[in-house]
């Protein structure tokens, strides 16, 4: 009984984690804002992309609640932490 | 019975475990320079580091909660591999484990923390990777980049190495950083994995899985003589016999070399005759 108990939970569990990751890989995205100013473009980005942004603390959210790119150009080489 | 001979190899592998870090570090140093730093992997590696295949999970959680991002990623790869192996990932794959694990081959007095201070890892991972960043965003000094010493040692150590050696100006961390730094190159020659034992975020998180992954140490208590070998082979303060799933175990298997073979490492998938869980009343009622 020990036992399927802890198989279920193990899939159970899986089965969340597959999800979330696959929702990540494949379907999630965020509005970046490329500037400052209110007129910078807005585009989207998957969260592969993010995820490479933010190892080199390429965004920030700013006070209206927009995340926003802290570069221009080419981006820089490593995290500044 | 495929899957009981895999686990006994795995056992096996136990005395060749520092060769099978190796292999893993090779795959984090990023030896083909692929810097596929869009994927997180599931050990504590810095994605500053010149040598770095993938993202850091808990720097991408950190920084996800500054920007109030949800990391899909991150958070499903860390909980795929917490529910299948637990802290195997510790024993066996982390680069700053194995690192931790080399210093520890110094021939010096090790003391043993406190059992307590394990706990330090849950307060390490709510206070600097979840609540800080999503409260305060990255400036804030106690965010988990700014104080990780793995950052410090992987990343900055090699920039500020190449800064120097390039004439440039040096960029240094921040004093916090720089002190526990110290403070952790200090405490690997004197205590086994300080880091993971006391303030892992990460190993805190896989910890978590200890007692449910599919992949765990099992106790036979037909097997067992109670002679407490494992608890001499354990390196960490644990009682394997008494808990074998403990959370503050890494899984580096060393407990499986006791002699009568009573810990195994098993899979809750695998086929049994009788589970050890519905040995104990046959024996004691043997006994009596």
């Amino acid at each position: 009984m020990r036992t399927r108990g802890r198989q279920i939970s193990v899939l159970c569990i899986l089965f969340v984690g597959a999800v979330l990751f696959a929702y990540g890989l494949f379907f999630h995205s965020t509005a970046i804002s490329s500037g400052q100013d209110e007129d910078s473009a807005v585009y989207v980005q998957s969260e592969p992309a993010l995820i490479r942004e933010v190892s080199v603390g390429g965004l920030r959210r700013d006070e209206s609640g927009q995340v926003q790119k802290t570069y221009t150009g080419q981006p820089p080489s490593a995290c500044p932490t | 019975m495929a899957m009981v001979k895999k686990n006994n190899l795995l056992s096996k592998l136990v005395p060749w475990r520092m060769w099978v870090q190796s292999i893993f570090l090779l795959v984090w140093l990023d030896p083909l320079a692929l810097r596929l730093h869009g994927m997180c992997c599931p050990v504590f590696h810095c994605y500053a580091c010149p040598l770095a295949t993938f993202a850091c999970p808990i720097g991408v959680i950190a920084q996800f909660g500054g920007i109030h991002i949800f990391p899909f990623i991150a958070i499903g790869l860390l909980v795929v591999v917490g529910v299948l192996f637990g802290s195997l990932v510790c024993g066996w794959a982390c680069p700053f484990g194995f690192l931790q694990d080399l210093a520890a081959r110094a021939p010096t007095r090790k003391f043993d923390p406190p059992k307590w201070t394990g706990h330090l890892r849950y307060v390490v991972l709510i206070v600097t990777v979840l609540a800080v960043p999503y409260l305060f965003g990255e400036g804030h000094p106690l965010f988990i980049c700014r104080i990780c010493p793995a950052g410090a040692l992987e990343a900055a150590v090699p920039n500020i190495t190449q800064q120097a050696i390039a004439g440039q100006t040096i960029v240094w961390p921040n004093a916090l950083k720089l002190t526990i730094l110290i403070l952790f190159l200090v405490a690997v020659f004197f205590v086994k994995r300080p880091w993971c034992r006391i303030l892992c975020p990460l190993g805190g998180f896989f910890s978590l899985f200890n007692r449910i992954s599919a992949f765990f140490l099992r106790l036979n208590p037909e097997k067992c003589n109670d002679c407490k070998r494992c608890h001499k082979l354990c390196e960490y303060g644990i009682q394997p016999q008494i808990s074998p799933n403990d959370s503050a175990c890494i899984r580096c298997l060393e407990c499986t070399r006791c002699g009568p073979e009573a810990l195994t490492f098993g899979s809750a998938f695998q086929h049994r005759e009788k589970p050890s869980a519905e040995l104990k009343p046959e024996r004691s009622q043997a006994n009596t």
